[in-house]
């Protein structure tokens, strides 16, 4: 078997580390770079705009670069959520609760240094975990049917809690409110329409990333502005590779040196899961290294740890998702989708037999993701300096541009004003969200993940004709099942055991 | 050889509609085309509206230069209600595909098929009964024995899209009650079937044709009037005895009021496009099987298919 992953290895790198080829991968991990920067600009549509380049290039060729441009902005997209807190896909929502603060602290150099190396730490085990594990990890994947997404997003949910402050009230209203809206659209069982009021934008349900711009970008600045940011002279930052505050300290390495590795196994393990993968995986890999932190208090003020976990997370994710996209021709996300299409049109046939039929376009895939992995986190040491100096303008040049940023942002999401509206308006919940202690992170997943519940429980239901038997008779949902009964047995027992005991300690204390 | 047949028939279509209306044919087409995708980039829609596209700028079929607009959502509402806006406007253009019919059947849309210059049917698009090939269901029969005996769940994308619509119309003309299981995205789709959660799905030929290929899925029936071009193999439901056929229209239309003159150069013009190696290579790759029906001819399919759809949309409680 080692033999057989060196043999592959060195056909890929033969196709990959051409001239070419590497040309070729730099352009995709800059464009990658770039797309990931524009909230509300993804990937999906940066690969769709550089399809049309691809025609006159080899397959290898075109994969490789457009492979670059779906990772590539797995590391642009974490920029904006440091520096002005606005993520610019759902993967990178985990990414602002810690990664914000340290900005806001000062630290946004060693952040912005972190979150590159955390990226390619979770990119390249991604990658190594691909090489060695992608046909046993098909079997996984294609194991997976509604029951088993159900439990798998029930657990993603559960996690949120850990994501929504100290108020646990608050954080709950916000959850809710993001299942709330995430009702509008086509009823998924019956085919009606929900909440739609007669308008043809909303058919297709409300689109998470005009709201999660809204909620973070434009909440954060009218935040900013009542808390009278903008009459505040600019903080002058001296930025230089030179100088030790912009790199991340020995305590930060030596602090998250587990991180690291939970990161990107929790994520590349969600992202082999066809669905919401990075997402997910980056909740979860946020909400272990919190529950297991001996300082939880910690996260959420600017904690390392607390964006390492993230960020390896969703890196490790998008190499993931790789593996159901060249085993098995299932597309796990929207950017994934992009590239079937572009097989496709390339004259690929996606399915189980790629691997077999063309060995040297999976494997070049496969073995340019290392060089690529390598030029995005050179490409981003180099360019953060750039995005540091940003933090030098005064707050109040800085909000016009980010106005612009996010509305152009949601309007090319559709090219239609209803994003612009929907972000208006949750810029205005979202400053309140903000300003009274409420949980953006929390709706905004909720939103992503509340609609994909309620889809994948209701087809269990069909599919077990409302027995619901489904989740416990077959072996991965009944696994799966016991670890989230677990997950919400083992709080709910060590919280009535603490209080037994205190309740007889007080009372022994009572009697002497 | 081609370039110069191709020419020399453009020429003879400016001619002929030179004739015929002296003052569209001098100027048209004269401007830059606009065609709209209603539908985000990387589906079905997409593929088909850029290859076309290609081959008209490749081939030098349209004169001018062709800018290509996605103008996703609302399942398609958007992008055709912004083409059916355009009405008079010659230099606009867009694919159609299963939602064109569906959509304004569900939702309260500013437009319907009706409203557009219908062009031309370039490929239709029809869909496979699709099962586990390790699975005891070795034929379309088997489907139907165990219906009438126990309970069967068939998926397919979507809660009130042409998949639903075809295994509708499969139980209805086999006489058997089945559980319908709508998917979200194609991904999704096979994986219910692989992880063995439900017993057949309704697919896209181009969504399965890689399980199929490498035996996985088998498919039992195939919903066109005729087999599929790429598996000839596959029987059609009318030939198993079952009396139905539903396929989706992928074709162009334009904005609504045009001269006939600029149907009758689009006409020509496509014509000319299917006859390309690149179009013949686009069928095989999507599975689908193109006979083409062209101008009024493809309004009235439009409108026997739209038809086909409501009625089963109405008895599956999707609409009143």
């Amino acid at each position: 078997m080692f033999a057989d992953i060196v043999s592959n290895l060195s056909l890929g790198l033969s196709i990959a580390a051409s001239p070419e080829g590497i040309l070729f991968l730099l352009i995709g991990a800059f464009v990658g770079m770039i797309v990931g920067l524009f909230p509300g600009f993804g990937p999906a549509a940066g690969i769709a705009v550089l399809i049309p380049l691809t025609f006159g290039l080899e397959p290898t060729i075109a994969i490789i670069m457009l492979a670059g441009i779906y990772y590539g902005s797995m590391y642009g997209g974490t920029i904006t959520s440091i520096l002005i807190n606005t993520p610019g896909e759902s993967a990178t929502v985990a990414s602002t609760l810690d990664g914000y603060p340290l900005a806001q602290k000062g630290r946004a150099g060693p952040a912005l240094v972190m979150q590159a190396v955390a990226s390619f730490f979770g990119g390249t085990i991604g990658v190594i975990l691909i090489t060695a594990l992608a046909p046993s990890l098909a079997s996984l994947a294609a194991s997976f049917g509604p029951s088993e997404y159900f439990l798998i997003i029930a657990v993603g949910l559960l996690m949120l809690t850990t994501m929504m402050g100290d108020n646990k009230f608050k954080g709950f209203i916000s959850a809710l409110i993001g299942f709330a809206v995430g009702t509008v659209g086509v009823d998924v069982m019956s085919g009606q329409q929900r909440f739609t009021f007669g308008s043809p934008e909303l058919i297709g349900g409300v689109y998470f990333v005009a709201v999660a711009i809204g909620l973070f970008g434009v909440g954060e600045l009218l935040h900013c502005i009542l808390n009278g940011q903008h009459r505040e002279p600019a903080k002058k930052l001296r930025i230089s590779f030179r100088d030790k505050e912009f790199w991340p300290s020995k305590q930060d390495y030596y602090e998250s040196r587990y991180t690291f590795w939970r990161g990107s196994i929790i994520g590349f393990i969600a992202g082999v899961l066809p669905g919401s993968g990075a997402t997910l995986g980056s909740i979860i890999g946020y909400s272990v290294e919190k529950k297991i932190a001996k300082d939880p208090e910690k996260f959420g003020k600017g904690e390392m740890r607390g964006l390492v976990a993230p960020e390896t997370a969703n890196n490790a994710a998008s190499a993931g998702a790789m593996v159901p996209l060249l085993s098995l021709g299932i597309p796990g996300s929207g950017a994934t989708a992009v590239l079937l299409g572009a097989f496709m049109m390339w004259g690929l046939q996606p399915g189980p037999l790629l691997i077999v039929n063309d060995p040297g376009f999976v494997w070049g895939l496969i073995a340019s993701m290392y060089l690529g992995n390598m030029i995005l986190i050179l490409l981003s040491i180099f360019a953060i300096p750039l995005f540091v100096k940003f933090l030098d303008v005064p707050y109040v040049n800085v909000v016009p541009v980010i106005v612009l940023l996010c509305v152009i942002g949601a309007f090319a999401i559709n090219a239609s004003i209803v994003e612009t509206w929907i972000l208006v308006i949750s810029g205005l919940i979202g400053f309140a969200m903000k300003t009274y202690g409420y949980s953006p992170a929390a709706t905004v997943l909720a939103l992503v993940l509340g609609s994909m519940a309620e889809e994948t429980f209701l087809q269990s239901y069909i599919i077990s004709d409302g027995t619901m038997s489904l989740f416990w008779e077959r072996p991965v949902s009944l696994v799966l099942s016991i670890v989230l009964l677990t997950i919400i047995a083992v709080p709910l027992t060590v919280a009535t055991l603490q209080r037994y005991r205190s309740n007889r300690m007080f009372s022994s204390d009572d009697k002497a | 050889m081609i370039k110069r047949a191709i020419f020399g028939t453009m020429a003879a279509v400016a001619a002929l509609s030179f004739s015929a209306t002296p003052g569209i044919a001098e100027e048209y087409p004269a401007e830059r085309l606009t065609y709209t995708i209603a539908f985000g980039p990387g589906g079905g829609n997409d593929r088909m509206s850029r290859t076309l596209v290609d081959i008209l700028k490749q081939y030098e079929l349209y004169p001018g230069n062709i800018v290509v607009e996605n103008r996703e959502g609302g399942s398609g509402a958007v992008g055709f209600s912004y083409v059916k806006r355009q009405a008079g406007n010659p230099y606009s253009a867009t694919s159609t595909s299963g939602n064109f019919i569906g959509t304004p059947l569900v939702a309260d849309t500013d437009w319907t098929y009706a409203d557009f210059t219908p062009i031309a049917l370039l490929a239709s698009d029809a869909m496979f009964l699709v099962v586990r090939t390790d699975s005891d269901f070795k034929s379309l029969d088997k489907v139907v024995a165990a219906a009438n005996e126990g309970r069967i769940t068939i998926a397919g994308s979507g809660s009130a899209g042409p998949e639903r619509v075809t295994a509708s119309l499969f139980a209805q003309a086999a006489g058997i009650k089945y559980e319908y299981v709508p998917i979200g995205s194609g991904g999704e789709l096979v994986t219910a079937l692989t992880s063995g959660s439900v017993d057949a799905v309704v697919a896209n030929p181009s969504e399965v044709a890689g399980q199929i290929e490498a035996g996985t899925f088998t498919a039992l029936a195939f919903s066109d009037t005729e087999r599929s071009t790429n598996h000839p193999e596959i029987p059609t439901f009318r030939e198993l005895g079952y009396d139905f056929n539903f396929s989706l229209p992928r074709g162009v239309v334009l904005p609504p009021d045009l001269d006939p003159a600029v149907q009758d150069w689009w006409i020509a013009a496509l014509k000319k496009a299917v006859d390309t190696p690149e179009w013949q290579d686009y069928l095989v790759t999507n599975g689908m099987s193109g006979n083409p029906i062209w101008g009024a001819e493809f309004g009235v399919y439009l409108k026997e298919t739209s038809t086909k759809y409501e009625t089963v949309l109405k008895d599956i409680g999707a609409i009143d």
